[in-house]
């Protein structure tokens, strides 16, 4: 074009662009990605509250790394096991809460099943979901301790022995929290897949059903394909919000993970170090870890999405 | 063919049957622990001593005004405390994502494409992996105990901006914003009273869930609020939990807990159907 | 009210790398600094000057009209209007208005909100916004919708209603994107008539885009002709029609479209005439003064003839009629000739035409466009 002319200054919109997106990424950068970075800082320092002195902070490179590896005097890897604690009263409650959240989906998407007052029965069992995880938990144990209503009605039908404690018995505290969480979120599935069967369309259903296919042929050859990207999406979010598992744990057991600490998970291991002692180095060894499995499956939920779209 | 066709309907009549009984002891099993706790919140400790039975104990009021003026547990105080964090984030999260969705949306720069990837890479990371490095900075700064200080960082919430980017997406043409800019307005005013209230049903969802959110949030306001005029509502419950337990009135304590869960239960109870759509609406749709 | 100048204004689109790849449609120039949209563009749009610009889809219309508008960055060029540099002025301080092809209604504010908002803004005082609102209200007669929302209105009165918005602030320039295009037919027809009232109503100074070139023909005072980002000719509707400046222009005003036809221009002192095959036609004195003019010499061309002036006779070209239409005042034929498609318009004269199979066509020297060969511009033309 023609270079020798001064170029005339014109209108544009870009910096309006910035101007919009600063806020969110000013307070980000303060308030939560500085402190990222402080985490992982701290993961190679040695930096905690013994009584009144404070030791450190002192570069000590990976021994907090180390330390966390270390099996303890018991011959046990405490993080290990607490990582196997959470994933196992994850599962506890996630495998009913994708039984239950599949088939109730696939009831009441059933056109031929035509089930009635789906609007309430959605708006039951989502309930749990908003309610205060820690409060629910503390009627929880209100009900079931010792001293609840729930105890002497089990010993009258002989279900369980006067001398049976919810809360100093594995199964029955891992139990508990098996049930809050899959209360909580069972409903939240339910309407996620739903909307994931809705989605697929009517006529593939109907074409199969003229085709000569059962109910359960129809389920695994069209729903379940076609269901894939959402149920693996709702899946790996589960498991991931299941490795921050800690309301509900730590209020049912006091923050203790008694019996045993074998309801100990990794969040309330944390937060031990951050609450109690203020044990910066090792509190932040801790995240680091968990940032990097969860990275890993955020990378799948991600990598199955694309490959499903394309 | 008679017999086939009544063979078929039997099995369903059976099916449909047996799925109602599944989806009403679903819940049932849903709502019996807050009936249960709606009971007990009315019986007195003496009732509560004598076991559990299903008539509620017309002491409700009396325990309503024990727990009210406790002053170990000053509910009202937490209830205030989280009322003021839970507002002021659902406020902060749902104006600031919607603004910035709608700053990457409608303009084009340079950096538009790498601060939504930005954006969509950090969505996923736990809110934990910030909080060793928060702590450490709030105490630094003496910033622990200041409600505020839980509630700026909800300005940047990357699952928000995320549903507002998509309901951008799908609900305004840029017509609309080109024709405002030639009616006159500036851009922010446009933002403010063209764009805003065209994203009310987003905005709407996003601040009920929010407000949920922060209100039920316990890890890391545990953390930072100490102070007992600071703390609360999870705090407190989880206080209960910690406090000689066999001392307490048992009607006081299921009274806590029902004001603890009561403000997010009657949101629900009134707006159950708008929120149940944000639920679906938000995921990624593939 | 308002002069508009647009001077060598240019816009060019920062390529994406993924549109590279990507379909190359429209022949649009690339240059290292992007896709051409709109080149070197050049006019002068007095007061009151009602002006389409009209092409294809992609041919930088639009963008021109947006440029104008400020919702485009301006790449090259000045816009006046006024005689003042608007280049880097927002749009609101350039005392313009626009109606948008979706309409753009606000969706969430009543008819009467709609069409005050721009008035609000610059805080007018509430009794005169409502008077101008109901004036406005009043010419396009919506006056018993104002309280409803847009989402309650019909296509039609969602026209009216964005019309009024834009006319209510008595702008200097009135900006319109393809306003009628979706608008039905019948609604079509009777909005173009009433633009036109419109017009004489508000004078204001009015820049239409379109790709309808019967809505260019009907409504400009002067039409501007655009063909990948450029200018292909400005001129009143009589000169765009019966003076095409080159092939591109020639096909595209018009319906039917103008038959071509491949053949030779010959030259005998200052008389010109053209030979299809054995078919030779004088060209008018008048013709033959502007190709002298031009000094154009006996060479290969394109020369066009429209359909309604193709002549049914005794002598001529012969062709085949594949079908007939009646269209009620006249027949058009679509004939075969040498393996060309062509259209004939026969008037209507009470004779069944229907039956027509083998004709032979003549023209009138006086109706024949010449194009040249090389760059397809009208050699009647000077460069």
């Amino acid at each position: 074009m023609k270079d020798n002319k001064p170029k005339v200054k014109s209108i544009s919109y870009a910096k309006w662009g910035y101007i919009f997106i600063i806020p969110f990424f000013l307070v980000y950068f303060i308030f939560t990605f500085y402190p990222q970075v402080l985490t992982f800082y701290n993961s190679f320092f040695e930096n905690f509250r013994d009584g009144l002195t404070q030791i450190g902070p002192r570069f000590v490179g990976f021994d907090n790394y180390k330390a966390l590896l270390t099996p303890s005097d018991s011959g046990t890897i405490d993080i290990l096991k607490y990582f196997g604690n959470t994933i196992i009263m994850w599962i506890m409650g996630a495998v009913p809460q994708f039984v239950i959240a599949l088939l109730l989906a696939v009831f009441f998407t059933n056109t031929r099943l035509n089930i009635k007052g789906q609007g309430i029965m959605k708006t039951v069992i989502y309930m749990p979901n908003l309610i205060m995880a820690s409060a629910f938990s503390m009627l929880f144990y209100t009900l079931f301790s010792n001293v609840g209503p729930i105890k002497p009605l089990l010993v009258q039908t002989g279900i369980i022995d006067q001398s049976f404690d919810f809360f100093f018995t594995t199964i029955s505290v891992r139990g508990l929290v098996a049930t809050l969480n899959f209360l909580m979120w069972f409903g939240n599935t339910t309407i996620l897949l739903m909307a994931g069967i809705q989605a697929i369309d009517e006529s593939l259903f109907e074409s199969a059903r003229l085709d000569g296919a059962s109910s359960t042929r129809v389920f695994f050859n069209i729903t379940m394909p076609l269901l894939k990207p959402i149920f693996v999406y709702t899946f790996i979010t589960s498991m991931i919000g299941g490795l921050q598992m800690f309301d509900v744990p730590s209020v049912l057991t006091n923050a203790k993970g008694t019996p045993n600490r074998t309801v100990m998970t990794v969040i309330m291991y944390l937060n031990n170090y951050l609450g109690g002692s203020n044990n910066y180095g090792m509190a932040g060894a801790i995240s680091v870890i968990l940032f990097i499995v969860t990275a890993i499956l955020s990378i799948i939920v991600f990598k199955t999405i694309d490959r499903d779209k394309g | 063919m008679n017999k086939k066709n009544k063979i078929a309907s039997i099995q369903l009549t059976l099916l449909r049957i047996l799925v109602y009984a599944v989806i009403i002891l679903l819940c049932f099993l849903c709502l019996f622990f807050f009936v249960m706790l709606i009971i007990n919140a009315s019986r007195t400790n003496n009732q509560l001593q004598r076991g559990f039975t299903l008539i509620p104990g017309g002491h409700f009021i009396y325990n309503f005004k024990n727990a009210f003026t406790d002053s170990s547990i000053q509910i009202p105080r937490g209830m205030v405390n989280s009322f003021i964090v839970a507002a002021g984030s659902a406020i902060c999260t749902t104006y600031f994502s919607a603004l910035t969705a709608y700053g990457i949306y409608v303009y084009n720069f340079k950096l538009k494409k790498l601060a939504y990837t930005f954006i969509i890479a950090v969505m996923m990371i736990p809110t934990q992996v910030s909080a060793v490095g928060f702590v450490q900075l709030a105490y630094k700064y003496g910033l622990n105990n200041k409600l505020w200080v839980l509630i700026v960082p909800s300005i940047a919430a990357p699952a928000v901006f995320f549903y507002m980017y998509q309901y951008l997406k799908a609900t305004l043409p840029l017509d609309i914003v080109e024709a405002s800019r030639i009616d006159g307005s500036s851009e922010f005013v446009t933002f403010n009273k063209i764009v805003l209230p065209i994203m009310k049903p987003a905005i709407a969802v996003q601040m009920i869930f929010s407000f949920v959110a922060a209100w039920n949030n316990y890890f890391l306001p545990a953390l930072l609020l100490t102070s007992s005029d600071k703390k609360t509502v999870p705090i407190m419950i989880a206080q209960l939990r910690s406090a000689d337990y066999s001392k307490f009135d048992m009607g006081k304590v299921y009274m806590f807990i029902l004001l603890a869960i009561l403000p997010v239960i009657v949101v629900y109870i009134f707006l159950s159907k708008s929120i149940i759509k944000g639920v679906t609406s938000g995921s990624v749709k593939g | 009210m308002a002069e508009v100048r647009l001077k060598d204004v240019v816009k060019i689109y920062p390529q994406v790398e993924k549109d590279k790849h990507n379909k190359k449609k429209n022949n649009l120039e690339v240059t290292d600094r992007g896709v051409v949209a709109v080149q070197q563009f050049n006019i002068d749009i007095k007061d009151k000057e009602f002006i389409v610009l009209v092409g294809p889809s992609g041919c930088g219309k639009s963008t021109t009209l947006r440029m104008i508008a400020g919702l485009e960055e301006i790449t090259d060029g000045e816009l006046y209007i006024d005689g003042e540099l608007m280049n880097a002025v927002a749009p609101k301080d350039r005392d313009i208005a626009m109606v948008f092809q979706s309409y753009a209604l606000y969706p969430h504010m009543t008819v009467y909100e709609n069409m005050a908002y721009s008035l609000k803004i610059k805080h007018m005082p509430k009794d005169e916004i409502r008077r101008k609102v109901e004036e406005a209200a009043d010419i396009l007669d919506i006056r018993k919708y104002l309280d409803r929302k847009p989402k309650a209105l019909s296509g039609g009165q969602r026209q009216r209603v964005a019309i009024g918005r834009a006319i209510v602030r008595n702008p200097k320039v009135l900006l319109m994107d393809e306003p009628l295009s979706n608008l039905d037919a019948k609604l079509r027809n009777q909005m173009r008539a009433e633009l036109l009232k419109l017009q004489n109503r508000i004078q204001t100074t009015i820049v239409y885009v379109t790709h309808d070139q019967v809505e260019a023909m009907t409504l400009g005072d002067r039409i501007v002709v655009m063909k990948d980002g450029y200018i292909q000719q400005i001129g009143t509707p009589q000169e765009v029609f019966n003076h095409p400046a080159n092939l591109f222009v020639a096909g595209f005003i018009g319906t039917p479209q103008m038959n071509f036809f491949e053949g030779e221009l010959v030259r005998e002192g200052d008389k010109y005439s053209v030979r299809y095959k054995d078919y030779v036609v004088e060209l008018s004195e008048n013709k033959s003064r502007r190709l002298a003019d031009n000094n154009v010499g006996s060479q290969s061309v394109t020369f066009g003839v429209r359909p309604d002036q193709m002549l049914l006779g005794e002598g001529g070209i012969d062709a085949v009629v594949e079908v007939s239409e009646m269209m009620g005042t006249s027949s058009h034929l679509h004939a075969k000739l040498d393996d060309k498609d062509i259209i004939v318009i026969v008037p209507n004269n009470g004779e069944e035409t229907s039956n027509l199979k083998n004709i032979k066509l003549s023209y009138n020297g006086s109706m024949v466009h010449v194009f040249s060969k090389e760059d397809g511009r009208n050699l009647e033309i000077s460069k």
